[in-house]
């Protein structure tokens, strides 16, 4: 009877007489019968069976380990003569000393676990896809950000000694910063882009004020001043991240860490961060180039004159941040001249 | 005859099965049927006149659901690497695999196929994997199975290096 249940389970039973031969112990199924011989006596195993030829060397360990639990060979495929992939399975185990080997063709049960991988990566796939697609469609948005960013800048025009290179450096100081303090993609994006317009707002000052060779008068001062708000206010409301962040650094940017720079007079961590970065990019950077007023000093000078301000005029975490990150800066002041 | 096993590694989806089938039977298809399991394809290479009987490992693409079973890649004289840069991340995929393929057949070749070429206009190739490949001491072919692009190549030039590996018959 137990014969029948083995057929009927399309499994086969095989003994370990030695080496690669075996003896069927049980009846061979019919959709084994073209791989496996039917005649009852013992017969060699492997050859023409390719992943069963290497699988035995597993068997054989596990046979001689004696454990006593089956070893499964995962599912394999052998073509039949009517040319189908017959799927099957192969399990060691060992049963009173014998060395057991049961083969079987899992059929539907194959087929079922087939169908649902298939499902799975069809998902996964479409998943994928739909990811790619998205991430393709942020990029493109932020890239037209990025275009129209440019032009805004450019429109303005750099009249004093805001040049285009320092801009566009203070954009990827910012940027390696937001970086480095584990801001998410698009915000390190954001800085990068929002950064060069910090200024932008010295397309409202006269040029008697902004150009004006000597000292500012107490008025002409206040005058000047107003480019942060004026800033702000061309870049508020538009419902873009980007542009929101601009306008915060527009504003914000003479802000100091002890509540005495301008407009509001914030203090400490009141003052967006984004504009506390931007605000210590933005000396670094006026320090170590040449300014109508004033020589390019040297890195160590300038950074000496930063430790001065760092506490009082710049955050202090932030400016260390900025020295542990100093060589990247300097990669990025190459770079970009 | 020489006799050489080669696998065929990579994740799910990238086009295993069908450089096989292209290199074999010389036909493609477009539907997509992932392969559970091993199935071993046979062919006859000649390479400088000598005869190469090539037992070809389809193995199932791995991913979250399966892992590649090491004892797979016994034997085996050499494997392709199949990565499709359509998806990034299979190119990630392929230097894993090619990791434990050289932990379980120290003495085989390797080669890689960048597939789908014929998609080369959706290929996304960052520039450290670029550099990654060519880093790596192996061929590298920009094959399609659907056009049938590199992939006689791919299995010739593989065999080539396996013969001149020298590499017991398996
Ligand atoms: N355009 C194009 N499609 C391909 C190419 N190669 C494979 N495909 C398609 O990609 C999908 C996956 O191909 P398969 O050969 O099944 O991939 P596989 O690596 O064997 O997948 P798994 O068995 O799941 O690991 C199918 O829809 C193929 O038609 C190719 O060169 N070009
Ligand atoms: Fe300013
Ligand atoms: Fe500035
Ligand atoms: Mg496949």
């Amino acid at each position: 009877m137990l014969d029948r249940v083995f057929q009927q389970l399309d499994q086969l039973v095989l003994q370990r007489t030695e080496g690669r031969w075996f003896i069927a112990h049980s009846q061979v199924p019919e959709v084994l019968a073209e791989f496996f011989d039917n005649s009852g006596e013992p017969f060699e195993l492997g050859d023409d069976l390719l992943f069963l030829d290497n699988f035995l060397i597993d068997a054989d360990a596990h046979w001689q380990s004696g454990a006593d639990f089956p070893r499964h060979s995962g599912t394999w495929y052998e073509r039949s003569r009517s040319g189908v992939d017959v799927a099957l399975e192969a399990i060691a185990l060992t049963v009173d000393g014998s060395s057991i080997l049961v083969i079987e063709a899992p059929g539907v049960k194959h087929e079922l676990a087939a169908s649902k991988l298939q499902a799975a990566r069809e998902h996964l796939l479409t998943e994928e896809r739909l990811e790619q697609e998205m991430r393709k469609r942020t990029a493109q948005i932020r890239e037209r950000e990025e275009q129209i960013a440019l032009r805004l800048l450019a429109a303005a025009g750099f009249r004093d000694e805001e040049t285009g290179a320092h801009v566009r450096r203070i954009g990827m100081y910012s940027e390696a910063i937001a970086k480095h303090l584990g801001w998410p993609q698009d915000q390190v994006d954001q800085i990068r882009m929002a950064a060069p317009m910090h200024d932008i707002g010295k397309i409202g000052i006269p040029d008697y004020v902004l150009l004006k060779p000597g000292k500012l008068t107490k008025e002409e001062w206040s005058v000047m001043k107003r480019h942060a708000a004026i800033g702000a206010e061309m870049l508020a409301n538009t419902g873009i991240p980007m542009m929101d962040m601009a306008s915060d650094i527009a504003r914000f940017h003479h802000e100091r860490w002890d509540g005495t720079g301008y407009p509001d007079g914030l203090l400490g961590e009141a003052i967006p961060i984004s504009c506390r970065i931007t605000a210590i990019v933005d000396v670094y950077d006026a320090l170590v180039h040449e300014r109508v007023y004033k020589p390019a000093y040297d890195e160590p000078t300038a950074l000496n004159m930063m430790r001065e301000l760092a506490g009082n005029h710049l955050d202090p975490n932030l400016f260390e941040v900025f020295l542990e990150l100093l060589p990247e800066i300097r990669r990025i002041r190459q770079e970009i001249q | 005859m020489i006799q050489k096993k080669i696998c065929l590694l990579g994740g799910f989806a990238v086009g295993k099965t069908s450089l096989v089938r292209r290199y074999v039977e010389s036909l493609f298809d477009e539907r997509y049927l992932t392969t559970v399991g091993v199935k071993i394809d046979k062919k006859v290479v000649e390479i400088d006149g000598r005869q190469v009987n090539l037992m070809i490992w389809d193995l199932a693409g791995e991913d979250e659901f399966a892992k590649l079973n090491g004892s797979y890649l016994r034997g085996a004289s050499g494997f392709i690497l199949v990565a499709d840069p359509t998806r990034p991340a299979t190119v990630e995929k392929m230097f894993e695999l090619l990791q434990k393929a050289q932990q379980s057949a120290p003495g085989a070749r390797g080669v890689v196929a960048l597939n789908k070429v014929d998609l080369l206009d959706e290929w996304r190739l960052e520039e450290a994997y670029q550099q990654q490949l060519q880093a790596l001491d192996m061929p590298v072919l920009r094959t399609s199975a659907k056009t049938g692009e590199e992939v006689e190549a791919l299995f010739v030039k593989l065999s080539s290096s396996m013969l001149l590996g020298g590499q017991g018959d398996a």
